[in-house]
Parts: structure tokens; sequence; C-alpha cells
């Protein structure tokens, strides 16, 4: 297939797979919109989809929205973090599901620095976030090496250690940390040195950690596309076999790419953490390494991408929330909307009919031109 | 330790096991099948949903259940349609069907009972009375045994359905041309659609009968080892589930025996947080178990494939 | 006429998803009763023809008959249903299950409807099997039975399925020359009951001795029929390839020097304890081809593997320029300049998805040359793979594609070109040409003779006779996991005395092939 037609197919599959989630969502919008009337559940139902596609970023009356824009803006910051974690395990064809509770392991980490290590000015931050984003790096080691030394499936057990961190720092908090003048279980609040500066100071909890990220978002591109390191993990994902037949170290990229997804997961706990919040106060994991799943899926595993794919589910996740308090649809519907979207994006054979015209067109083309050139050489 | 091992415990264990049995059964027969269904978890989480409130509306736990598993069949066909069809991959599949497991049902439960935002959170616990509860059964005579019945006499109609269940698997697999053509197809698809065994019809019916087992263990959840579906109260048991098909190699027998660990291991936790340990400190027991056992069943069959490459071997 | 006709494939027409045309306007047609050959070379199309045929695949355009009625083969079962059969290149047998098993899968007799009546199965096996003399274990296990017997089933299978059309994918491939023999007399029987065959091959003798018929295809179209007796070998080879096939490479006479590699009693014992390296010792020096010969299966995949520390052997040991390098892993091996060009090229030699350049990339990737510190030294890539495409003629639209999307003659290039270039002091190349055109093949080959000419040692792995015959400086046969014959000059070889060997008829003695350590 030439590269037109290539884009197009990518740009037309990508439309149709937003477009049917949409109509899904919309479809659940209408069985969950109030009203007693057909007329008042649908003009209740647009006003509820209205909140989710267009609120995010304007107001009632049609001008932009900075708050909420900012809000989209904040709300990428921890989707950005998984999104480039699971870029770089899926990379590698590891399906390290991790990453959340990677992040909420960097977060926890990085708050318990925040809290009771005495370090002067801005380097608080800097370190309390350096060593959760280490911590979860360490973390990581178990379900990499393990799958690098015996072949154990990295995937059961990425999973199984969500639950033991969750388990685990509830533990902690319960019985050692938790600052017992609270209501619910929070901890002591941070130094006031540790909380990240605002980029724009609405409300809207947009902290300098969205800079951050970005900056993460051209680091990991360029590890994965321009060093050797990158480039092995990249290899490794499309074949393992070939990787080791080449003479790279296979142990090391299945450990490599996990903990450094450990790392980004963990980092974007802490940035989160410092720039949302005054204390931490998690206690069950907070789903945004599913969400990271889904942005990598959406980036196709390139980090270039991820920021777009992180917006749009930011963005979406917003629209819900909105749709959740000013039309009363709950706000879970992020959830189905977003496993549809997923599960379109990821089905290889989704409008294969269509590619194989384009296919069937380019090569149809070739021929032509090939023909041409004979006669024309004749 | 003498108030540990009780006949009390004992019997929790089966009663703890009989989800991630229904769950690893389902595992056994995807891998065989060549079907990993990750969505297990999602699965089970759907059909407890769905299974309670049919129970609650129609005041039947029967139709409760058969709605459970024709729900968890459903979800099962909807994977199966996009993995096979749309050739998504499989694992990918079955992460989306654990969002809508996690956050999907949720939304459902909210829109079905009208729980709106801001109020406590939604679940049906409060819906599933004694009544709607799958029964158990105090089997005759052997609920007379000393001990050992009440042990084994008085658990739900399904604990005993899993269990039996383990041996129906094991015909179906090895005793029956379906099983047949499920582990021709999971080993070599080329060769059983060469003689035009349909590969997607034996990947369909494969990737049910796992919709169907994660339905019951759903079911199980919600309409009797807990009195309503909750948020997330499968809480990782479709996941130890295939680490327990790992364990067990993917046998029927052996898998069992893996699930009744992870029973073991959990009950074990109940009764220490019974003591007044922290539950925090308990809960994360099954997950450490399915990580070591993953790890000390890998280790053996390195052991095993080491033995082959040395001197000795030349012996034979 | 048509009636005489019982397969009847007009005008097909074949586009892959990914572009790749494999069959343009082709016809084909068999008339009942005759062995017809279909021939090409790889590549031509002949694999994507007849899964068209058996309802593997859909042709984009054309129309099939059988027995002069319209089809629509849209699977496996169809083409079963009307009577088509076929014996894959790559047995479709499931390992685990019992050869009576694999038989009835699909139609697997009951008791009672419900379970597998294992008795019944047997029963049919072995009818089937008396009826056309193809003698098979139907309790044994599909992964414990040897090859030519895994053949025998296939057949097996198709013929209790009711196929009265066969269709025989290469099907000698796999096979040593007794069973090679033995098949074609089975063949010639069910011909002579009245079967249908479609024999698929490039080895010319075997078309010249079996077949009645033949349809050559080239680049994907038709390149005619003819009657086998009508045409001789000469003709074939130029329809199929479109030149005079070019078998000889001028080389001059090698003047080996030192010793690279040095192998010393070698013994490995696979998995299900057949023992598969016999006390297997050689050396290859600077300057030399050395080749390995022999039927596949017979210890060469191993020997390979353990030479390049895929796996580890029971006994034994492996130096390179003196260093044991026993144990050592791919990269290591690599920074003692060993380079392999691996028998299956999709599973190792390539990343499929990946682009030329990066998987030119994929041996050198820490080379200082081609790092500034942490980043890759973009340019000297691109100047490295543009080089490298240049030098070794890879025919593509540039540096970007996808070796996926190449031939397998270019994706072979692009194999050879990165395991080459790297400065290599010892090269193991196994079935260097296996399955690609000939002009690849031919540039492979003088490029093998020009590196060991300029002082590299190379091990050429082949069951090409005539590739090892035409490439080696000095030859050993591999049998049943032995050394069986050494022959320091190749000149004075032939085929016959090669085969004797191959086939374990002969044996020279310990002394003699122990010239061979060059001691």
């Amino acid at each position: 297939m030439n590269k037109k037609n290539s884009l197009k197919f990518t740009l037309i599959r990508g439309a149709a797979a937003l477009g049917i989630a949409l109509l899904v969502a919309f479809l659940l919008i209408i069985v969950s919109a109030q009203g007693n009337t057909f007329g008042a559940k649908m003009s209740n139902s647009f006003a509820a989809l209205r909140e989710m596609l267009i609120s995010p970023m304007f107001r009632k009356n049609g001008s932009f929205s900075l708050k909420n824009f900012c809000d989209v803006l904040a709300g990428m910051i921890p989707i950005l973090f998984t999104g480039l974690a699971t870029c770089v395990m899926f990379s590698a064809n590891q399906f390290n599901l991790g990453a959340e509770g990677g992040i909420m392991l960097g977060a926890f980490v990085t708050s318990l620095v925040a809290i009771y290590v005495k370090i002067p000015g801005p380097l608080l931050p800097i370190v309390a976030i350096a060593i959760g984003a280490l911590s979860v790096g360490v973390m990581m080691l178990i379900p990499s090496v393990l799958k690098a030394k015996l072949g154990v499936s990295e995937m059961v057990n990425s999973l199984m250690l969500n639950y033991v961190v969750m388990y685990f720092i509830n533990y902690l908090m319960n019985s050692y940390l938790a600052d017992t003048s609270k209501g619910i279980t929070q901890t002591y609040p941070y130094q006031s040195n540790a909380l990240l500066p605002q980029m724009i100071d609405n409300g809207s909890r947009l902290s300098w950690g969205w800079a951050v990220g970005i900056v993460c978002v051209i680091l990991v591109w360029l590890f994965m596309y321009r060093t050797r390191w990158g480039y092995s993990i990249r290899m490794a994902g499309i074949n393992a076999d070939f990787t080791k037949y080449s003479g790279m170290n296979t142990f090391l990229i299945i450990v490599l790419s996990q903990v450094i997804g450990g790392i980004l997961a963990g980092m974007g706990g802490g940035i989160e953490t410092l720039g949302r919040y005054t204390e931490y106060n998690w206690s069950s994991l907070p789903g945004y390494g599913w969400t990271g799943i889904t942005v990598a899926i959406l980036a196709g595993n390139n980090p270039a991408f991820v920021p777009l794919a992180a917006f749009f589910m930011s963005y979406l996740t917003k629209g819900c929330t909105l749709m959740a308090t000013n039309a009363g649809v709950p706000a879970q519907l992020i959830s189905i909307i977003q496993a549809v979207i997923f599960i379109f994006f990821a089905a290889k054979q989704f409008l294969s009919g269509y590619r194989q015209k384009l296919v069937v067109q380019s090569a149809q083309e070739e021929i032509a031109a090939a023909k041409a050139a004979e006669g024309g050489s004749n | 330790m003498v108030t540990i091992f009780t006949t009390d415990f004992f019997f929790s264990i089966f009663r703890i096991a009989t989800p991630i049995l229904f769950a690893t059964l389902a595992a056994v027969i995807g891998e065989k099948g060549g079907v990993s269904n990750i969505g297990l978890e999602g699965i089970m989480m759907i059909s407890a949903l769905f299974g309670s409130l049919t129970a609650y509306w129609t005041q039947s736990w029967f139709i409760g259940l058969l709605i459970a598993l024709i729900v968890g069949c459903g979800v099962a066909l909807l994977m199966g349609f996009f993995a096979f069809n749309l050739k998504t991959d499989i694992i990918l599949t079955g992460t989306a069907v654990n969002m809508i497991g996690s956050g999907g049902t949720l939304f459902l439960v909210k829109v079905i009972t009208q729980a709106t935002e801001g109020k406590s959170l939604a679940s049906t616990t409060s819906l599933i009375t004694k009544s709607l509860q799958i029964p158990s059964w105090n089997i005759p005579l052997i609920s007379s045994i000393p001990v050992l019945g009440k042990v084994i006499s008085g658990h739900s109609i399904l604990t005993y359905l899993a269990f039996l269940l383990v041996w129906l698997t094991w015909v179906l697999l090895y005793r029956t041309p379906l099983g047949l053509n499920i582990r021709s197809v999971g080993e070599n698809p080329n060769a059983a659609s060469s003689v035009g065994v349909s590969v997607l019809k034996i990947r369909y019916i494969t990737i049910a009968i796992t919709g169907v087992l994660a339905g019951f263990g759903g079911a199980y959840m919600s309409m009797y080892y807990a009195m309503g579906w909750s948020l997330d109260m499968v809480a990782g048991r479709g996941f130890i589930a295939l680490a327990a098909q790992a364990m067990g190699a993917g046998e029927p027998l052996g898998s069992m025996f893996a699930a009744l660990i992870f029973g073991f291991a959990q009950a074990l936790g109940i009764k220490i947080s019974a003591m007044g340990v922290d539950s925090n400190l308990v809960a994360p027991i099954p997950y450490i178990v399915t990580i070591i056992s993953l790890v000390i069943f890998a280790v053996v069959q390195r052991n095993n494939e080491k033995k082959r490459h040395s001197a000795e071997a030349l012996q034979k | 006429m048509s009636e005489e006709y019982v397969i009847q494939m007009n005008g097909i027409t074949k586009v892959y998803p990914n572009g790749v045309v494999a069959n343009q306007d082709v016809e084909f047609n068999v008339r009942k009763g005759e062995i017809h050959a279909l021939m090409g070379e790889n590549g031509a199309g002949k694999s994507t023809l007849m899964k068209m045929l058996f309802g593997l695949e859909q042709p984009t355009s054309g129309e099939i008959k059988v027995n002069g009625e319209v089809v629509n083969l849209s699977s496996p079962t169809v083409a079963i249903s009307k009577g088509i059969g076929m014996v894959h290149q790559h047995f479709m047998l499931v390992p685990s299950l019992t050869v009576a098993e694999n038989m009835v899968l699909g139609m697997v007799p009951t008791t009672s409807g419900f379970l597998i009546d294992g008795k019944k199965a047997v029963e049919i096996t072995e009818e089937y099997s008396k009826k056309f003399n193809l003698p098979v274990d139907a309790n044994a296990r599909v992964a414990d039975i040897p090859v030519g017997m895994k053949q025998k089933v296939e057949i097996l299978k198709a013929l209790v399925r009711g196929a009265k059309i066969l269709i025989l994918d290469e099907p000698t491939a796999v096979l040593t020359t007794q069973e090679t023999t033995e098949l074609f007399h089975e063949l010639k029987n069910l011909k002579n009951q009245g079967y249908t065959l479609i024999f698929i091959s490039h080895k010319l003798n075997e078309i010249m001795e079996i077949t009645d018929r033949m349809t050559i295809l080239r680049g994907g179209r038709s390149m005619g029929v003819y009657n086998t007796s009508e045409v001789d070998e000469e003709k074939i080879s130029r329809l199929m390839v479109g030149r005079d096939v070019v078998l000889t490479v001028e080389k001059e006479k090698a003047a080996p020097s030192d010793t690279v590699l040095k192998v010393r009693d070698l013994e490995y014992v696979n998995e299900w304890g057949k023992k598969m390296l016999n006390k297997v010792s050689f050396n290859v020096r600077k300057g030399e081809i050395l080749g390995i010969a022999g039927v596949e299966g017979n210890g060469q995949k191993e020997l390979v593997d353990m030479l390049f520390g895929f796996n580890t052997p029971n006994a034994g040991t492996i130096e390179v320029n003196g260093e044991q390098t026993l144990g050592m892993n791919q990269h290591q091996l690599r920074e003692r300049h060993v380079s392999l060009v691996p028998e299956d090229r999709m599973l190792y030699g390539i990343a499929a998805d990946g682009s030329i350049e990066e998987n030119i990339l994929s041996d050198r990737c820490a080379d200082p040359r081609f790092n500034k510190g942490i980043l890759f030294d973009m340019n000297a890539i691109h100047e490295e793979s543009d080089r490298l495409i240049k030098d070794y003629t890879v025919l593509c639209k540039s540096r970007d594609q996808k070796v996926g999307m190449l031939s397998g003659g270019n994706i072979q290039k692009v194999v050879v070109a990165r395991e080459f270039s790297n400065s290599p002091q010892l090269i193991i190349a196994d079935q260097p040409t296996r399955g690609i055109d000939v002009g690849a093949t031919e540039f492979i080959r003088k490029k093998l003779v020009e590196l060991s000419r300029s002082g590299i040692a190379v091990l050429l792995v082949s069951a090409d006779l005539n590739e090892v015959m035409e490439l080696s400086d000095s030859l050993i046969i591999m049998c049943g996991g032995e050394i069986s014959a050494y022959f320091e000059d190749t000149s004075e070889l032939s085929d016959e005395m090669m085969g004797r060997y191959m086939l374990g008829i002969a044996h020279q003695t310990p002394e003699e092939i122990r010239r061979v350590c060059h001691e």
C-alpha cells in the first residue's frame, strides 16, 4: 500500500473507532437519561452528550473556558506518565500491567519523603519524586527478573503486585502513618516546599509537572528511537528470537523495559501527588494504569503520540465528570467508552475489507505504472 | 495452631476455593484451546452483577444464576468476535472486558438502580436476601460423619458442581470429539482446519465455555459468597485462576489442587485476621502465594529440563 | 472437451492483504487420473494457487470448476466435500494426538454419540492403511513417529475423507531417497486406482520420473502446460527461471591456513532421549569452505545450534581461534567475529516489522561507529545501511521499507549483508539459499566464495547437494548424528557416492574421518 492510502486508512479507521465509541456512549446516555416522555429523554440525552463533548472546553454560551481546559490539561499528567510507561513495556512485548500499582507506590513513596525528609527548597520535590520513581523501578524488578530468568508471566505477576502494593500501603497507612486527627485515612501534610508550583493558578491544579511530562515524552521518544537500548527494546517487541540471535542482551531488554516503565509510572505518581494534593490519601488503586494502557494503544506504542492520546482521554474523562454533575449520567460511562475505543483501535482486522480494497487499488496502480513505463521504453 | 486448623477452617477452604476453581477450569479449557482469556475477572464481575439483579427482580436464585451464565457466555462471545474476527490481541481484549467489569459495572448499577453521583457507593448488597441465595446442601449420611461431615457437607450446590466439573472437564477434553477438536485447535490450528474442523467455531465454543464457567464463578460471588454485588468484589480471582492453571500444568486435576492451595492461603489469611491481625496484612496473601507458586513451578520445570542436558542423559 | 478435466482454474488472480500479487491470470487444468506436476521456483505462486484450490485462500478474481461445475471453495471443508485432499509440506498433524486420533479428527466416531470410540478410530486407520498399502502405527503418538510415516498419515487422512484428487506439496522435501522411492511407488499405485494427483516440486528428476503432464509457473503467471514425455529438463528449467540455470561458481583453489573453528567429540541427546550428535569432530580453517552435506534431520540443525550458543551439548568442546566458546551466548560469539546465516530467516534472521535499516543495525547497534555518546549517530547508520543495500543489491524502495514486505531473496540479502559485513572471521551459513530466487542464490554463493578467499573460515551447511558440492573446498557428510565421510577434495566426488554416505549405506573408517581435524 502506498503512503497516501496508508495514511488515509489510518485516519478513517481511527475516526470510525471513535465514532462507534461515541455511538455506544450515546445509546447508554439515552438509556440512563432522566425524563418521562420520549422528547424529554432525548433532549436530556443531547444535553448530556453536549456536556461530555463540548463542556470540557467551552462554556454554555460558547465562550472558551480556560478553567475547564486547564482541568483537562491537569488530568493529562498521570496518564501521560502511565501511557509512556506502557508504551515502553508494550514495545518490548512485555505485557506488564503494573503501571496501576506503580503509580500508587510512586505517589506513596514520594509522599513519605515529602513529609518526613528535611531537604531545603526546590530540591525536596525533586528528590522525593526521584525516590518515588526509583522505588517503582525496583518493584518492577520482581516481574521482569522473574520473566527474564524463569519465564514466569510478567502479566500475572504484575497484576498480583498491584494488589500487594495496595494492601501494603493501606497497612502502613492504618498502622503507622495516618494523621489520626482527620476523619479519613490520610497522611500528615507535605512540607510546603515539596509542593509543585502551579503553571496557572486557577484551582485546576495544573502544575509544572505537566511540562515535565512533555519533556519526558521527548526523552522517552529519544530513548526509544535514538539509542541502542530503545532500539533493542523495539526489536525484541517485534521478534525476540531475532534480538537474541543478533547478540543483544535479552535479559537486559526484558528487565530494562519494565524498570523504565516502572520509573515512569512512579514519576507520574510523585508528580501527580505533589502537584495536586497537600497530603497522601489514596486507599485504592487509582485506575490511571488502565487508562495508561488505553493511551498507549491509541498512540500505537509511539511516545510521540502519547500527549495527543492522553489529552483525548483526559478530555473525555472531564466530559464524563461534567456530564455526571450536570446531567446525572454516572461518570463511570468513561470505562465503557474507553473499553470500546481501546478494543477497536487494537483490532487489526477492523475495516480490513476497506483496507484490502486500498491495497488492491495500490497494487493495480503500481502494475499500471510499471506497464506504462514498459510501454514508454519500447 | 490448633485453634486455626478447625473443621470450620477446612470448610472455608472449599468455600473460598469454589469461585477460583470455576475460573481455573475456564482458564484450563481456554489454554487447551489456545484462547488465553484474561478477561475472566471482568466476566465474573459482570455476571455477578446481572445474576444478583435478576435474582432480585425475578425473586428466583435459579433464574439469577441462569442469567449470570448467559451474560458470561455472551460477554465471552463478544470477546471472541473481537479477538478472532477483528484480530484484536486476546490480552488486550481481556483488558477491555476487565475495564468494563470494573468501572462499567458501576455505571450500570447506578443507571439501573437510579443511584446517581454523590450518593454512597452503589451496590446490590441489600437486594440479595437469604431466600435469594444459591442454596447449600447438607449431604445426607455424610453430614453425620464427625469432622469430615462438617468439612464437606453443607456447601453451596455450586461448590459440589465445581468439583464435579473438574472431572467433567477432563472427560470433555480427553474423551469427547469436541475435546479432541479443542486440543487440536489449541496445538495446531492449521492441522485442525485442514481436515475441515472449523477453527473459528471451535475457538468460539472454547471461549463460550470459559464465559459460562466464569459466569458460575460470578454468580457464586454475588449470590452466595457475598450477599450481593459490590465494586471490585471479584478482587483478582480471575487473575489468580490464570496462575492456578499454569501451576497445574494446564491439566484439570492439577489445576484443581492449585486452586485449593489458593483457597487454603486465603482461608488462613481470614483466620489470622480474625485473631486481630490487620486485614491489610492478610489480604495480599493469595497474591503473594500466586507469585511464589509460579516461581516454584518455573524452577521445578527448569530443573527437569537441565537434567536432560547433563552428561547422565548420555548413559541411557 | 471440458468434461475430461476434474479441475479447471481459469483466470485466477490473487492479491494478498500486504499487496503481494501472488497469482496473475493463471490457467490450471487437471485431467482425471493423471499425475500433474505444478512447477516453479519458490515464490512463483504454486503454494498460493494450491491454497486456493484447497479453500485455504480465496482468489481475488477468476473461477474454479471441479468436475465441470463452478464451485466456491470458501474453506477446506468445502474442498474436502468436493473430493479434494491436500498433503501439506509442513505436516498438518497434531503431535500430542495418536495417529488414529489424527486420522479421524473432524469426523470422530463415537459411542452413544457422545464419547470418542477409540477402537473404531484404530480400526478405520488400519483398514485404510491396508487398503492403500501405506503402513502406519495407529496407536503411536504422532510426535514419536518418523517423518516418512507422518507423510503416510497425511495421505491416509486425505483418502479417509474421500479425496479423489490429491494435492502433494513438495512431498519429497523431507524424505530420504529410499523413502522417496517408496512414496513414488505408492503414488503410482494410487494413480492406477483412478486417483488424480497434483504434484508440486522443483526437483526436475522427480517430475520426469513420475508425472504425466506439467504446468509451469513463473512470477505468478502460467508459462504453459506440457506433456512430460515431450519436454526435456533443459526446457523446463528455461521456462521456470527464464534462462539456463547457472550452477557453477568460479573459484580458485583454497589455500587454508590457521584453524578458526575446532570442534571435538560433540555429543547431544535431545529431549526425547534420541542421540542427535555422536562424537562429531572437525576443523574449519581460514580461507576454506568446509561443507556439511546430509539429508536434513541428521544432526546438522543441532550442530549449528551448539556452535552458535542456542543449545549446549552433553559432551565435547568447541573452540574459536583457540578459545573455548562452549557456554558462550550469541553476544560473546559475535564479539569473537562469528557470524550465522540462520536456516530459518523469518524466525531468527530478521524482525519482519522492522525497517531494512533496523535489521542491518542489529548486531552492531552498540558499535562506537554508530553511536555518539548515548545517542545513535543517525548519519553513520544511514550511510551504513545505504552502502550495504547497494553492495548487496537489495531491491527496495528505501532503507525505511519493512523487511517483511520484501521478497524472500531480498530478505535473505539483508540477512547476509549484515552477517557478512561486520568483519567476520567465521561464517556459519546454514541453508543460505533455501527457497530464494536464482539471482539471489548466485549472488550469495559468489559472495561466500569471495569471503573465504579473503581469508575467512566458512562452514556451509546445506541440504542442497549442488550447493555443497559446488562451493565446498572440502566436505563432510553427516548421517544419523555422525560424520560418515570426509572428502578433502570435492572435485572427485559423484552424486552416487555422496548418496551412499548420506543414507548410511557406506561409512568411512574413523581414521579417514579423523583427517578433517588436521592433526
